[in-house]
């Protein structure tokens, strides 16, 4: 059975707009100017159980809306949802206990209390058996590395270590699902890499499904094998992670150093140099039209190689090129 | 790893126990919350020895100074310790907080409900201690027992009444974002014609009719009365009103939260 089952969901908003100033907030009274807004169009797709999965765009691209509907917060316009076998939006209350879900920007935790105690009012509502509760805590504690900040006041914690108190509180009822809505927003390298190494250790370990939204490549890149790229509230993009990097990552960046000294118009047909200095180049060429070895020999008879590093586009260029196209 | 029977009473009651402790993480604004009623009852208390004093009489509208000051203690006490639950349901439909009450297994008007009582319940007893130990230094002994215990039962239907005719108007967020000019106007019903600013027994015949008629006299008015003049009938007569407006505001909220929760939307996605 699929864990995530959407057919043609769409989500309109009205929004009010309303001109400049205060006559424009007397109008806007008198007759308030609404206007629809397609936050998702007739979006279809499907995730399996377990399954790790991306959901990326920019901001405003309906990656929360539907993250949203799926939570069963917000009702559809129209379309089909079905997530572990609940409509969620009928049946919220019950998917709630299958689900868990962290909204990256919102705390759930109890901001003037430590997370522990967010952690056992959380084992109340979701009716686990004290013994269970304790277990678990001790588990996710260990796994997320936070037993030391558990006693801790929320508000006292930095943005890495409340994330990972936030992510750990939503795995507490040992959810089939997590719903994790731009989880790294705001955090620095080492606080995401951390986040993201303990979500596939709970993927690995527990056989939780993850649907991941981000506005961030590299947590798709780092986590899911499948991703759903959404643009205006419509798919523009779904297939797995390498694959799309096959058909958009056509293109090779060079990083070339030397021990003698470059020939001051160094360059090589068909390669884009982006940087000629005196013991080394950086260069960038389109595999399709250029073959690697041409270029690797290339560089090799240039001179005394030091050292090569070959790498290919980041995500968000790929996503950029499918955004221009 | 779940039980198997749920118990759902055990949530709320957590839900409660929480937030007592969440209130006990500020002592300091908790004590601040309460030296509020002092200076309330200090004012009056000199207002009303003046009111008297000029009208030369013992009694108004067959009230002492002594039952006035204790009455408007009790009206205090209410007003200071309900809380302003509609601002909290506007706050969290503006920033988008309220998706994680919404996607919890519990109710969210019961969540909202438990989380409320546990604040005003410590506000409320801290405002009787202190409060009380001011007005009886200044005008006397309180009230015997019956006053207190019909007063106390009054009060808690009366935060009751008033978490419903709240959670409507924070409700209204769902659909509205703003409501603080509905929580305005709520706010100066229940100074006026709630009997908060002077008791209700000093307005003519027929503005007191048109009060008793409303729902905010039996949030403020009623608790405050009984306690000074615990009858029977009385009691009865505030209990029933209060029910009867219980009945009303809960059917309104529970048939307008079912509405309202199909039209949200949540700023930021």
């Amino acid at each position: 059975m699929s864990a995530i089952q959407v057919r043609n969901l769409h989500k309109t908003f009205q929004t009010k707009r309303k001109a400049a100033g205060f006559g424009g907030s007397l109008r806007a009274l008198w007759k308030p100017d609404l206007h629809p807004v397609e936050a998702v169009r007739e979006i279809s797709f499907q995730m399996e159980q377990g399954e790790l999965l991306g959901f990326i765009g920019p901001n405003g691209a309906g990656k929360s809306t539907t993250i949203k509907i799926l939570t069963g917060i917000l009702h559809p316009t129209g379309g089909e949802a079905s997530v572990l076998g609940f409509v969620p939006w009928q049946e919220r209350q019950k998917l709630a206990y299958q689900i868990g879900t962290v909204f990256g920007q919102r705390p759930q935790l109890w901001y003037h209390l430590p997370a522990v105690d967010t952690f056992y009012l959380f084992g109340k509502i979701y009716e686990m058996e004290e013994k269970a509760l304790r277990q678990r805590i001790g588990y996710l504690s260990e796994a997320f590395e936070i037993e030391h900040l558990l006693e801790t006041p929320v508000r006292k914690l930095s943005l890495g270590q409340r994330m990972r108190c936030e992510v750990a509180a939503s795995l507490l009822h040992k959810p089939r699902l997590l719903l994790l809505d731009e989880p790294s927003i705001g955090l620095d390298v080492v606080a995401k890499q951390r986040i993201r190494e303990t979500i596939r250790r709970m993927n690995e370990e527990e056989g939780v499904g993850v649907l991941l939204t981000s506005h961030d490549a590299g947590d798709i890149e780092a986590l899911c094998k499948r991703v759903i790229i959404i643009n205006h509230g419509e798919i523009i993009y779904q297939d797995k992670v390498s694959a799309l990097k096959r058909r958009y990552l056509t293109s090779k960046q060079v990083d070339v150093r030397y021990s003698n000294a470059l020939e001051p118009d160094f360059a090589i047909p068909g390669v884009e140099m982006l940087k000629v200095g005196t013991f080394g180049a950086k260069l960038r060429f389109d595999v399709r039209e250029t073959p690697v070895e041409r270029v690797m020999a290339a560089l090799a008879s240039a001179g005394s190689l030091v050292d090569v590093t070959v790498s290919d586009p980041s995500l968000e260029e790929v996503i950029r090129t499918i955004y221009e196209s | 790893m779940r039980v198997e029977l749920t118990r759902p009473a055990a949530k709320y009651w957590a839900i409660l126990r929480t937030q007592l402790q969440n209130s006990f993480a500020y002592p300091l604004d908790l004590l601040a919350r309460s030296v509020t009623i002092l200076l309330f009852l200090w004012v009056f208390v000199n207002l009303w020895r003046v009111t008297y004093g000029a009208m030369g009489s013992q009694r108004i509208a067959g009230l002492s100074l002594a039952d006035t000051m204790w009455y408007l203690l009790m009206a205090e006490a209410v007003m200071l310790s309900k809380r302003d639950l509609s601002k909290d349901i506007s706050d969290q439909v503006k920033d988008g907080s309220v998706a994680y009450l919404l996607n919890k297994p519990f109710n969210f008007i019961l969540y909202h409900f438990a989380a409320g009582l546990g604040d005003s319940l410590l506000v409320f007893a801290t405002n009787l201690l202190l409060g009380g130990a001011l007005v009886w230094w200044l005008v006397g002994p309180p009230p015997g027992v019956l006053g207190w215990a019909a007063a106390v039962l009054a009060a808690l239907l009366a935060l009751l009444l008033d978490f419903c005719i709240s959670a409507l108007i924070g409700l209204a967020a769902f659909i509205a974002e703003e409501v603080s000019a509905f929580r305005w106007i709520y706010q100066k019903f229940l100074l006026v014609l709630g009997g908060l600013l002077i008791p209700l027994d000093f307005f003519p015949e027929w503005l007191q009719n048109v009060s008793r008629a409303l729902p905010f006299a039996w949030i403020v008015y009623g608790p405050a009365r009984l306690f000074v003049d615990p009858s029977a009938a009385r009691l009865a007569d505030v209990l029933l009103h209060q029910m009867g407006w219980l009945v009303g505001t809960g059917l309104a909220v529970a048939l307008f939260y079912r509405w309202v929760v199909g039209q949200l939307t949540i700023n930021g996605g």
